[in-house]
Protein backbone atom coordinates (compact mmCIF):
# COMPACT_ATOMS: atom_id res chain seq x y z
CA UNK A 1 0.00 0.00 0.00
CA UNK A 2 1.40 3.68 -1.09
CA UNK A 3 0.95 5.96 2.25
CA UNK A 4 2.73 9.78 1.76
CA UNK A 5 5.98 9.54 3.93
CA UNK A 6 6.36 13.18 3.94
CA UNK A 7 2.83 13.71 5.47
CA UNK A 8 3.91 11.73 8.27
CA UNK A 9 5.85 13.36 11.14
CA UNK A 10 8.57 11.70 11.89
CA UNK A 11 9.47 11.82 15.71
CA UNK A 12 9.64 14.95 18.19
CA UNK A 13 11.03 17.73 15.91
CA UNK A 14 13.15 19.11 19.43
CA UNK A 15 15.41 15.81 18.57
CA UNK A 16 18.62 16.43 16.94
CA UNK A 17 20.03 14.13 14.44
CA UNK A 18 23.63 12.80 15.28
CA UNK A 19 25.19 15.05 11.88
CA UNK A 20 24.03 18.15 13.94
CA UNK A 21 25.11 17.08 17.42
CA UNK A 22 28.33 16.64 15.82
CA UNK A 23 28.28 20.32 13.94
CA UNK A 24 27.21 21.95 17.25
CA UNK A 25 30.31 20.52 19.59
CA UNK A 26 32.90 20.90 16.98
CA UNK A 27 31.41 24.92 16.41
CA UNK A 28 32.08 25.11 20.07
CA UNK A 29 35.24 23.35 20.22
CA UNK A 30 36.64 25.75 17.45
CA UNK A 31 35.41 29.08 19.35
CA UNK A 32 37.33 27.15 22.62
CA UNK A 33 40.19 26.58 20.44
CA UNK A 34 39.68 30.45 18.59
CA UNK A 35 39.01 32.89 22.22
CA UNK A 36 42.32 30.12 23.89
CA UNK A 37 40.09 28.00 25.98
CA UNK A 38 41.67 25.28 24.44
CA UNK A 39 45.02 25.82 23.43
CA UNK A 40 48.23 23.53 22.43
CA UNK A 41 46.21 20.28 21.85
CA UNK A 42 48.97 18.09 21.70
CA UNK A 43 48.70 14.35 19.39
CA UNK B 1 23.30 0.51 14.25
CA UNK B 2 25.56 3.53 15.63
CA UNK B 3 24.31 5.79 12.68
CA UNK B 4 21.14 6.00 13.81
CA UNK B 5 22.44 6.55 17.27
CA UNK B 6 20.98 9.95 18.15
CA UNK B 7 22.14 11.67 21.23
CA UNK B 8 18.95 13.06 23.60
CA UNK B 9 18.44 16.66 23.28
CA UNK B 10 19.05 19.23 26.26
CA UNK B 11 16.18 18.03 28.60
CA UNK B 12 15.37 16.93 32.56
CA UNK B 13 17.51 14.10 33.87
CA UNK B 14 17.31 11.83 31.01
CA UNK B 15 20.35 13.95 29.56
CA UNK B 16 22.54 13.30 32.59
CA UNK B 17 21.64 9.55 32.77
CA UNK B 18 22.51 8.94 28.63
CA UNK B 19 25.55 10.88 29.50
CA UNK B 20 26.62 8.95 32.26
CA UNK B 21 25.15 5.73 30.26
CA UNK B 22 27.94 6.20 27.43
CA UNK B 23 30.68 7.23 29.53
CA UNK B 24 32.10 3.53 30.24
CA UNK B 25 31.78 2.78 26.56
CA UNK B 26 33.63 6.45 25.69
CA UNK B 27 36.15 5.49 28.21
CA UNK B 28 36.58 2.17 26.58
CA UNK B 29 37.10 3.54 23.39
CA UNK B 30 39.69 6.45 24.52
CA UNK B 31 41.86 2.95 26.26
CA UNK B 32 42.30 1.14 23.13
CA UNK B 33 42.57 3.63 21.10
CA UNK B 34 45.18 5.58 23.19
CA UNK B 35 46.81 1.62 23.80
CA UNK B 36 47.26 1.73 20.05
CA UNK B 37 49.13 4.79 20.10
CA UNK B 38 51.25 3.91 22.76
CA UNK B 39 51.98 0.60 21.17
CA UNK B 40 52.98 2.28 18.18
CA UNK B 41 55.09 4.67 19.57
CA UNK B 42 56.65 2.16 22.02
CA UNK B 43 57.42 -0.82 19.54
CA UNK B 44 58.81 2.05 17.00
CA UNK B 45 60.99 3.21 19.66
CA UNK B 46 62.11 -0.38 20.97
CA UNK B 47 62.95 -1.23 17.07
CA UNK B 48 64.86 1.68 16.81
CA UNK B 49 67.05 1.37 20.08
CA UNK B 50 67.58 -2.45 19.71
CA UNK B 51 68.59 -1.94 15.83
CA UNK B 52 65.51 -4.74 14.40
CA UNK B 53 63.84 -3.69 11.52
CA UNK B 54 60.39 -3.39 12.20
CA UNK B 55 57.24 -2.22 10.04
CA UNK B 56 55.46 0.70 11.19
CA UNK B 57 51.90 -0.19 12.43
CA UNK B 58 50.11 2.78 12.87
CA UNK B 59 47.79 3.20 15.76
CA UNK B 60 45.05 2.66 13.71
CA UNK B 61 45.15 -0.83 12.82
CA UNK B 62 46.36 -1.32 16.62
CA UNK B 63 42.91 0.25 17.87
CA UNK B 64 41.35 -1.71 15.21
CA UNK B 65 42.68 -4.79 16.30
CA UNK B 66 42.68 -4.41 19.95
CA UNK B 67 38.95 -3.70 19.56
CA UNK B 68 38.62 -6.83 17.05
CA UNK B 69 40.13 -9.44 19.39
CA UNK B 70 37.65 -8.00 22.32
CA UNK B 71 34.45 -7.70 20.76
CA UNK B 72 35.24 -11.61 18.96
CA UNK B 73 36.83 -13.09 22.50
CA UNK B 74 35.04 -11.97 25.89
CA UNK B 75 32.43 -9.46 24.08
CA UNK B 76 31.86 -6.31 24.97
CA UNK B 77 29.88 -5.99 28.01
CA UNK B 78 26.52 -4.43 28.69
CA UNK B 79 27.48 -1.90 30.51
CA UNK B 80 29.95 -0.38 27.58
CA UNK B 81 27.44 -0.85 24.76
CA UNK B 82 25.84 2.76 24.67
CA UNK B 83 28.90 4.09 25.09
CA UNK B 84 30.81 2.23 22.31
CA UNK B 85 27.74 2.89 19.98
CA UNK B 86 28.65 6.67 20.14
CA UNK B 87 32.12 5.82 17.83
CA UNK B 88 29.76 7.23 14.90
CA UNK B 89 29.53 10.38 16.84
CA UNK B 90 33.59 10.50 17.34
CA UNK B 91 33.67 9.89 13.54
CA UNK B 92 31.33 13.09 12.32
CA UNK B 93 33.12 15.28 14.98
CA UNK B 94 36.19 14.28 13.50
CA UNK B 95 35.39 14.63 10.11
CA UNK B 96 33.92 18.51 10.84
CA UNK B 97 36.99 19.21 12.52
CA UNK B 98 39.38 17.52 9.85
CA UNK B 99 37.79 20.57 7.74
CA UNK B 100 40.81 22.74 9.87
CA UNK B 101 43.02 21.30 7.65
CA UNK B 102 41.75 22.07 4.24
CA UNK B 103 41.28 25.70 2.69
CA UNK B 104 38.64 25.51 0.00
CA UNK B 105 40.45 25.84 -2.58
CA UNK B 106 41.86 22.43 -1.67
CA UNK B 107 38.16 20.77 -1.31
CA UNK B 108 37.54 22.61 -4.78
CA UNK B 109 40.03 20.61 -6.51
CA UNK B 110 40.03 17.66 -4.31
CA UNK B 111 36.35 17.32 -4.29
CA UNK B 112 35.71 18.20 -8.10
CA UNK B 113 38.12 15.14 -8.93
CA UNK B 114 36.03 12.76 -6.56
CA UNK B 115 32.57 13.99 -7.33
CA UNK B 116 33.51 13.48 -11.01
CA UNK B 117 34.59 10.00 -10.23
CA UNK B 118 31.75 9.81 -7.28
CA UNK B 119 29.09 9.88 -10.03
CA UNK B 120 31.10 7.15 -12.55
CA UNK B 121 31.28 5.03 -9.31
CA UNK B 122 28.16 5.31 -8.24
CA UNK B 123 26.69 4.03 -11.72
CA UNK B 124 28.86 1.62 -12.27
CA UNK B 125 28.15 0.27 -8.90
CA UNK B 126 24.69 0.23 -8.58
CA UNK B 127 24.77 -1.66 -12.45
CA UNK B 128 26.98 -4.22 -11.08
CA UNK B 129 25.15 -5.07 -8.10
CA UNK B 130 22.10 -4.90 -9.42
CA UNK B 131 23.24 -7.55 -12.30
CA UNK B 132 25.00 -9.64 -10.03
CA UNK B 133 21.76 -9.67 -6.96
CA UNK B 134 19.73 -11.43 -9.97
CA UNK B 135 22.14 -14.01 -11.13
CA UNK B 136 21.92 -15.02 -7.72
CA UNK B 137 18.11 -15.10 -7.30
CA UNK B 138 18.29 -12.59 -4.16
CA UNK B 139 14.89 -11.06 -3.03
CA UNK B 140 14.88 -7.58 -5.04
CA UNK B 141 14.49 -4.94 -1.92
CA UNK B 142 17.97 -7.04 -0.93
CA UNK B 143 19.68 -6.39 -3.91
CA UNK B 144 18.51 -2.51 -4.04
CA UNK B 145 19.95 -2.01 -0.44
CA UNK B 146 23.07 -4.14 -1.26
CA UNK B 147 23.34 -1.43 -4.74
CA UNK B 148 22.54 1.75 -2.54
CA UNK B 149 25.51 0.45 0.38
CA UNK B 150 27.51 -0.51 -1.82
CA UNK B 151 27.40 2.51 -4.27
CA UNK B 152 27.02 5.05 -1.86
CA UNK B 153 28.00 4.58 1.93
CA UNK B 154 27.17 1.39 3.62
CA UNK B 155 25.64 1.50 6.48
CA UNK B 156 23.98 5.09 6.60
CA UNK B 157 22.86 4.33 2.82
CA UNK B 158 21.63 1.48 3.66
CA UNK B 159 19.41 2.45 6.80
CA UNK B 160 18.07 5.47 4.79
CA UNK B 161 16.81 3.35 2.15
CA UNK B 162 15.28 0.83 4.70
CA UNK B 163 12.90 3.45 5.44
CA UNK B 164 12.09 4.85 2.19
CA UNK B 165 11.73 1.52 0.46
CA UNK B 166 9.82 -0.06 3.15
CA UNK B 167 12.60 -2.68 2.84
CA UNK B 168 12.50 -5.75 5.47
CA UNK B 169 14.84 -5.87 9.04
CA UNK B 170 16.41 -9.21 7.33
CA UNK B 171 17.27 -7.94 4.14
CA UNK B 172 18.87 -4.93 6.12
CA UNK B 173 20.88 -6.49 8.04
CA UNK B 174 21.94 -9.02 5.70
CA UNK B 175 23.05 -5.95 3.66
CA UNK B 176 24.51 -4.34 6.38
CA UNK B 177 26.64 -7.52 7.67
CA UNK B 178 28.01 -8.03 4.08
CA UNK B 179 28.89 -4.24 3.52
CA UNK B 180 30.26 -4.00 7.06
CA UNK B 181 32.61 -7.53 6.65
CA UNK B 182 34.02 -6.45 3.31
CA UNK B 183 34.59 -3.18 4.61
CA UNK B 184 36.79 -4.89 7.33
CA UNK B 185 38.32 -7.19 4.76
CA UNK B 186 39.07 -3.70 2.77
CA UNK B 187 41.00 -2.47 5.79
CA UNK B 188 43.40 -5.09 5.85
CA UNK B 189 44.30 -5.47 1.98
CA UNK B 190 43.85 -1.81 0.64
CA UNK B 191 46.90 -0.98 1.86
CA UNK B 192 48.72 -4.22 0.83
CA UNK B 193 47.37 -3.45 -2.83
CA UNK B 194 48.54 0.26 -2.92
CA UNK B 195 52.18 -0.26 -1.75
CA UNK B 196 52.50 -3.10 -4.04
CA UNK B 197 51.65 -0.31 -6.98
CA UNK B 198 53.30 2.37 -4.86
CA UNK B 199 50.15 4.77 -5.54
CA UNK B 200 50.94 8.26 -3.99
CA UNK B 201 49.13 9.38 -1.01
CA UNK B 202 46.28 11.03 -3.00
CA UNK B 203 45.78 8.79 -5.41
CA UNK B 204 44.91 6.06 -2.68
CA UNK B 205 43.05 8.59 -0.60
CA UNK B 206 41.18 8.50 -3.54
CA UNK B 207 40.56 4.83 -3.95
CA UNK B 208 39.85 4.36 -0.37
CA UNK B 209 37.07 6.78 -0.18
CA UNK B 210 35.57 5.54 -3.51
CA UNK B 211 36.06 1.96 -2.73
CA UNK B 212 35.27 1.40 0.54
CA UNK B 213 32.02 1.80 1.62
CA UNK B 214 31.19 2.79 5.64
CA UNK B 215 32.74 6.46 6.27
CA UNK B 216 34.58 4.82 9.18
CA UNK B 217 36.22 1.94 8.02
CA UNK B 218 36.90 4.24 4.66
CA UNK B 219 38.07 7.01 7.29
CA UNK B 220 40.43 4.09 9.06
CA UNK B 221 41.99 2.62 5.43
CA UNK B 222 42.81 6.21 4.51
CA UNK B 223 44.63 6.39 7.55
CA UNK B 224 46.51 3.20 7.60
CA UNK B 225 48.57 4.28 4.45
CA UNK B 226 49.49 7.99 5.54
CA UNK B 227 47.94 11.07 7.73
CA UNK B 228 47.91 12.89 4.05
CA UNK B 229 45.92 9.76 2.32
CA UNK B 230 43.49 9.72 5.54
CA UNK B 231 42.58 13.31 4.32
CA UNK B 232 42.21 12.70 1.26
CA UNK B 233 40.32 9.42 1.98
CA UNK B 234 37.74 11.85 3.94
CA UNK B 235 36.95 14.51 1.18
CA UNK B 236 36.44 11.34 -1.63
CA UNK B 237 34.12 9.86 0.72
CA UNK B 238 32.02 12.96 2.08
CA UNK B 239 31.94 13.61 -1.99
CA UNK B 240 29.91 10.13 -2.29
CA UNK B 241 27.56 10.71 0.55
CA UNK B 242 26.75 13.87 -0.64
CA UNK B 243 25.27 11.66 -3.19
CA UNK B 244 23.14 9.74 -0.80
CA UNK B 245 19.99 11.55 -0.55
CA UNK B 246 19.27 11.11 -4.61
CA UNK B 247 20.16 7.51 -4.62
CA UNK B 248 17.60 6.97 -1.91
CA UNK B 249 15.43 9.12 -3.51
CA UNK B 250 15.74 7.38 -7.03
CA UNK B 251 15.16 3.80 -5.41
CA UNK B 252 11.87 5.10 -3.28
CA UNK B 253 10.43 6.75 -6.16
CA UNK B 254 11.02 3.21 -8.25
CA UNK B 255 9.48 1.23 -5.31
CA UNK B 256 6.70 3.55 -4.88
CA UNK B 257 5.84 2.84 -8.72
CA UNK B 258 5.61 -0.92 -7.53
CA UNK B 259 3.17 -0.08 -5.25
CA UNK B 260 5.99 -1.64 -2.24
CA UNK B 261 6.89 1.72 -0.97
CA UNK B 262 5.86 4.81 0.45
CA UNK B 263 5.26 7.61 -2.49
CA UNK B 264 7.58 10.77 -1.86
CA UNK B 265 5.26 13.68 -2.58
CA UNK B 266 8.12 16.71 -1.57
CA UNK B 267 11.07 15.93 -2.85
CA UNK B 268 12.97 18.51 -1.86
CA UNK B 269 12.22 18.49 1.89
CA UNK B 270 12.88 14.09 1.04
CA UNK B 271 16.57 15.55 -0.18
CA UNK B 272 17.60 17.13 2.72
CA UNK B 273 16.48 15.36 5.25
CA UNK B 274 18.60 12.84 4.11
CA UNK B 275 21.54 14.95 2.89
CA UNK B 276 24.68 14.14 5.87
CA UNK B 277 25.08 17.47 7.91
CA UNK B 278 28.10 17.35 8.80
CA UNK B 279 29.11 17.89 5.53
CA UNK B 280 27.84 21.10 6.03
CA UNK B 281 29.86 21.47 9.34
CA UNK B 282 32.94 20.42 7.65
CA UNK B 283 32.76 23.30 4.89
CA UNK B 284 31.65 25.65 7.11
CA UNK B 285 34.86 24.67 9.42
CA UNK B 286 37.34 24.91 6.41
CA UNK B 287 35.87 28.15 5.12
CA UNK B 288 36.51 30.16 8.48
CA UNK B 289 40.13 28.68 8.59
CA UNK B 290 40.35 29.48 4.52
CA UNK B 291 39.23 33.46 5.65
CA UNK B 292 42.20 33.12 8.66
CA UNK B 293 39.82 33.23 11.53
CA UNK B 294 42.43 30.60 13.41
CA UNK B 295 46.42 31.23 13.71
CA UNK B 296 48.27 28.91 12.51
CA UNK B 297 48.75 27.40 16.23
CA UNK B 298 45.08 27.08 16.56
CA UNK B 299 44.43 25.46 12.99
CA UNK B 300 46.98 22.81 14.80
CA UNK B 301 45.23 22.21 17.67
CA UNK B 302 41.75 21.50 15.82
CA UNK B 303 43.69 19.16 13.68
CA UNK B 304 44.86 17.40 16.64
CA UNK B 305 41.11 17.51 18.18
CA UNK B 306 40.09 15.58 14.68
CA UNK B 307 42.73 13.07 15.03
CA UNK B 308 41.67 12.08 19.03
CA UNK B 309 38.07 12.01 17.80
CA UNK B 310 39.46 9.92 15.04
CA UNK B 311 41.26 7.52 17.55
CA UNK B 312 37.50 6.92 18.91
CA UNK B 313 36.27 6.00 15.94
CA UNK B 314 38.84 3.61 14.68
CA UNK B 315 38.58 1.62 18.45
CA UNK B 316 34.80 1.71 17.87
CA UNK B 317 35.10 0.05 14.45
CA UNK B 318 36.74 -2.94 15.79
CA UNK B 319 34.73 -3.23 18.90
CA UNK B 320 31.28 -3.12 16.52
CA UNK B 321 32.65 -5.71 14.42
CA UNK B 322 31.52 -8.85 15.02
CA UNK B 323 32.56 -11.90 12.83
CA UNK B 324 30.12 -14.60 14.31
CA UNK B 325 27.43 -12.20 14.09
CA UNK B 326 27.89 -11.99 10.68
CA UNK B 327 28.68 -15.66 9.30
CA UNK B 328 25.03 -15.98 10.49
CA UNK B 329 23.14 -13.96 8.11
CA UNK B 330 24.00 -16.62 5.59
CA UNK B 331 26.66 -16.95 2.53
CA UNK B 332 24.54 -15.79 -0.76
CA UNK B 333 24.35 -12.00 0.10
CA UNK B 334 27.89 -12.10 1.33
CA UNK B 335 28.89 -13.76 -1.83
CA UNK B 336 27.05 -11.14 -3.87
CA UNK B 337 28.57 -8.70 -2.18
CA UNK B 338 32.07 -10.15 -1.70
CA UNK B 339 32.31 -10.61 -5.98
CA UNK B 340 30.69 -6.96 -5.82
CA UNK B 341 32.95 -5.44 -3.91
CA UNK B 342 36.00 -7.13 -5.57
CA UNK B 343 35.08 -5.36 -8.78
CA UNK B 344 34.11 -2.51 -8.00
CA UNK B 345 37.77 -2.38 -5.66
CA UNK B 346 39.31 -2.75 -9.10
CA UNK B 347 37.07 -0.64 -11.15
CA UNK B 348 37.84 2.84 -8.68
CA UNK B 349 41.15 1.74 -8.70
CA UNK B 350 41.19 1.60 -12.70
CA UNK B 351 39.27 5.16 -12.19
CA UNK B 352 42.34 6.61 -9.52
CA UNK B 353 44.78 5.57 -12.08
CA UNK B 354 43.79 6.88 -14.96
CA UNK B 355 42.52 10.06 -12.97
CA UNK B 356 45.85 10.34 -12.10
CA UNK B 357 47.21 9.98 -15.91
CA UNK B 358 44.97 12.65 -16.61
CA UNK B 359 45.29 15.16 -13.91
CA UNK B 360 48.30 14.29 -12.16
CA UNK B 361 47.32 13.43 -8.70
Amino acid sequence: MATDKSAVPSGSASRLSLDVWAVIVALILALAVRFDIIKNVPW
Amino acid sequence: MASTTVLSPVKSNSTLLNALGVLPGVLLLAAIGYTGKFLEHFLNTYAKTHHWTFPNIEYVLWAILIGLVIANTVGVPKVFQAGVATYEFWLKLGIVLLGARFVLADIQKLGGISLALVVIEITLSLLLMTVLGNLFKLKPKLISLLAIGSAVCGVSAIIAAKGAIDADDEDSSFAIAAILALGALALFTFPVIAHSLHMNDVSYGLWAGLGVDNTAEATAAGALYSDAAGKVAVVAKTARNAMIGFVVLAYAIYWAGQGQAATVSNKAAFLWKKFPKFILGFLLVSLLVSFHTFSKGQVGSLGNLSKWAFLLTFAGVGLCTNIREMSKHGLRPFIVGAIGEILIACLTLGLVIGADRIWGL
